[in-house]
């Protein structure tokens, strides 16, 4: 039970690094919350308008701002509101000219949609033309029957308002189809789900490269060394490093699982799964970061490859721009990094509610990859505790 | 003043030859940039061609009318015959087609009607804007029938029924009259960098702070290992050897800097803005981040403590400064918080330059910067050498 004591040792000397405490703890929990206040929640669309003070204008405002997830705000000329566009306070603008219910009956009316380019506004837009539609059929209609009737167009107007529902000849009905992604799961989710698991996932790795310096330490210190003087087998010594650098990266596991659970009221799906995905995901790490405290000479360079590639291969993987938005050669490039996996395991679990036997490849391949990685690592730490370092 | 650069020279060698200046400096921030630039797709104003299909069920005027209809709509630029409703799914799910009409039998079915004919338009749920463009396609070639149909309920409404010809009259009618309202499309530049500059920029400015480091740190390395002692003891001013640390981490956090810019502007078409807006602004982001690590440094009792605290509030403020991701939608309350990071600064200065604006746009986020770097500057300027003197 050496191993166990070698392991405890190194757990303790992680725990008691109080320079720890700030990586460790405090900052994967504020990148949640931070991730969850700007992508969480669901955001009302803002439309700025400009409308002059006509009944038909009015009209056309309420019936757009009627909908949900459409909050309308005025602004007093164009020129602000598309410097509120331009500034993101909006997302897009619509101008109405004045004297707009009288050009309505003269069917001479026209009104300005002003959008930024690649901006969230785009999606106001069908909702912007159809009320503007709306109100234009209800005006030609009114202008038709009109000339057919002889009775005031007003009449007809104010008897069959754009808002109420009108009679139509045909129905335009959207179905719907895919839904592999981000917009349809994301529906059911909390504000911070999403944040949560990628971060666990970034920081668990990124907190084993980084404590891959403490294994240097050992090196550095001749601690390895003593160890093997004393009657203990190098197999124990390698199976208490290998345990120790497990323990730290569990340790960060559990510790944002739970925090993010009691703090964010996070769920992460269904226990069983979970807990595979951050055993099978933390033995990765270890690996990884017990293989370049094999490798890196001293405190600074693992320090810098561990940050280096901790962020590159999170990036990668989906724990900073999710996974779904990547183009398709990237996504499959990031099936290399453990992060992908782990990412679309949790994702399983967590948005769409699936057990641990829809996780299983993922979990195998995690698998394998921490047992190669271990291997490796194994092989260079017996290498160089024969060389006495 | 030799004194100074002759120390100055003599770190930045250092620092040249230690490989960690070029790994926080170059390495990891390009690498970074250049990995999100593969992957967040650039939000080009792309010309939408799409590819539908059209399940016709009815085969009836209306339905010619429509198919016909798509032929002379520009963004359309290809339209396939489907042979049914399952087909049209199949194929829009799978990514064939970017949407699909189904036209039900029935639909052309004239008169005056019970209820109206449906148009189904198939479309992924994800894909945005093909999506928004493929229903107000349907809704435009809708609104002249549904137009007639409000019209006739109209007219029934002040009329003991219709005439028979009312249909016909009312329908050349609404032909004849031009849609009342015409919705013209304007453009708002984007006071905000495209996503690929953002994210580039706000890993060099996140670095930075990495970066600039090494000037303060070598100060307390020299401390400890003795060497600060015999420069002390030759004849060189004190404020000198400080002067020549400050200068160090300047040089370093302006050489990685410009490096980036050019690189990521070079490999990743980053656009960064206006030039010499762009040079005032990482300038003083230069001297607001040296500043700071300055006097954190200065605050420290061993270069290791420096270096953790020196991370500490450059994560802290990267944070919540929008230097991993922006922070714009976040709840009110976050606003105070963001203006105290000196990122939110720099990152909001080259917004204001993204719209094509000249140097002056990013004046008061240079102004704010600068602030910083005074303030930083004169709390270092005193503490310093304390700790020198330690």
């Amino acid at each position: 039970m050496r191993a166990l004591a070698i392991a405890r040792n190194t757990v303790s000397r992680f725990v008691r690094d109080r320079s720890n405490l700030f990586f460790v703890l405090v900052f994967p929990l504020a990148l949640v919350l931070l991730l969850g206040l700007q992508f969480g929640g669901a955001q009302d669309l803002v439309l700025a308008f400009v409308a002059p003070d006509d009944d038909a204008a009015r009209e056309l405002v309420t019936d757009i701002g009627s909908r949900e997830g459409i909050e309308v705000v005025q602004y007093q000329t164009r020129q602000d509101a598309v410097q509120g566009v331009s500034d993101n306070d909006a997302d897009a603008a619509l101008v109405l000219f004045p004297r707009h219910t009288d050009a309505l009956q003269a069917g001479e009316a026209t009104a300005e949609f002003i959008t930024r380019p690649g901006g969230a506004g785009e999606t106001l837009r069908p909702i912007v033309s159809e009320a503007v539609g709306r109100q234009a059929v209800v005006s030609t209609a009114a202008g038709a029957a009109a000339e057919v009737t002889g009775q005031p167009a007003e009449r007809f107007v104010g008897a069959f308002p754009a808002s109420a529902d009108l009679p139509s000849a045909i129905d335009v009905l959207q179905v719907s189809v895919g839904g592999d992604g981000l917009g349809d799961d994301l529906g059911g989710l909390g504000r911070f789900e999403l944040g949560a698991s990628t971060q666990l996932v970034l920081f668990v790795f990124i907190t084993s490269l980084t404590a891959a310096a403490g294994l240097i330490q050992e090196r550095n210190l001749g601690l390895v060394t003593r160890m093997l003087s004393t009657p203990t087998r190098t197999r124990e010594v390698i199976v208490g490093t290998a345990l120790g650098r497990l323990g730290i990266a569990l340790l960060q596991g559990v510790y944002i699982m739970v925090g993010a659970q009691v703090l964010f009221g996070v769920g992460w799906g269904h226990p069983v799964g979970a807990l595979a995905i951050l055993v099978v995901f933390s033995a990765v790490s270890a690996g990884a970061g017990m293989l370049l405290g094999t490798l890196a000479r001293n405190d600074a360079q693992a320090n810098g490859i561990g940050v280096g590639l901790g962020l590159g291969l999170a990036a990668l993987g989906g724990s900073m721009v999710p996974l779904e938005v990547f183009p398709d050669t990237m996504r499959r490039v990031a099936s290399i990094t453990p992060h992908a996996w782990a990412n679309r395991a949790f994702a399983d679990l967590v948005r769409r509610d699936l057990g641990p036997s829809a996780i299983a490849p993922e979990l195998a391949v995690l698998a394998a990859m921490a047992i190669a990685l271990l291997a490796a690592a194994v092989w260079r730490l017996r290498q160089v505790t024969a060389a006495g370092s | 003043m030799r004194a100074l650069l002759t120390i100055t020279g003599k770190d930045l060698r250092q620092r040249l030859r230690d490989r960690s200046a070029y790994l926080y400096g170059l390495v990891v921030p390009l690498g970074l940039a250049l990995l999100f630039g593969l992957i967040v797709p650039g939000f080009e104003d792309e010309e939408l061609s799409l590819t539908v299909g059209v399940a016709d069920l009815d085969g009836g005027q209306l339905a010619d009318q429509f198919r016909s209809s798509l032929g002379s709509v520009g963004a359309i630029e290809e339209v396939t015959e489907l042979p049914d409703a399952a087909a049209a799914e199949r194929a829009v799910d799978e990514g064939e087609l970017d949407a699909a009409y189904v036209l039900p039998e029935g639909f052309s079915a004239v008169g005056p009607r019970a209820r109206p004919a449906r148009l189904d338009v198939v479309v992924r749920v994800d894909d945005a804007l093909p999506r928004h463009v493929a229903i107000s396609i349907a809704e435009g070639f809708a609104q002249r029938r549904n137009t007639v149909a409000v019209a006739l309920a109209m007219v029934a409404s002040v009329s003991d029924g219709l005439e028979p010809d009312a249909v016909d009259r009312t329908s050349q009618i609404v032909a004849r009259r031009p849609p009342a309202i015409t919705l013209e499309q304007g453009t708002a530049g984007d006071d905000e960098l495209d996503i690929t500059t953002y994210l580039a920029a706000g890993m060099a400015v996140f670095f930075l702070f990495f970066t600039v480091q090494f000037g303060v740190l070598s100060l307390l390395e020299e401390r400890e290992n003795g060497t600060l002692d015999r420069l002390r003891v030759a004849p060189i001013r004190g404020r000198a050897i400080l002067g020549a640390k400050v200068l160090t981490s300047v040089a370093l956090g302006l050489v990685s800097m410009t490096v980036l810019v050019l690189a990521t502007t070079v490999l990743l078409d980053a656009r960064w803005g206006d030039p010499a807006g762009v040079a005032v602004l990482v300038v003083s982001g230069v001297l607001a981040a040296s500043a700071i690590v300055a006097v954190v440094g200065a605050l420290a009792r061993t270069a290791e403590q420096a270096s953790t605290w020196q991370a500490i509030i450059a994560i802290v403020l990267g944070m919540l400064g929008g230097s991993f991701f922006p922070l714009s939608d976040a709840p009110g309350w976050l606003e105070p918080l963001r203006k105290l990071s000196p990122h939110h600064w720099f990152l909001d200065g080259l917004g204001q330059l993204a719209n094509g604006g000249g140097p002056t746009e990013a004046l008061p986020a240079t102004g704010a910067l600068l602030a910083f770097a005074g303030a930083a500057g004169v709390l270092a300027a005193f503490l310093l050498p304390r700790a020198r003197a330690a």
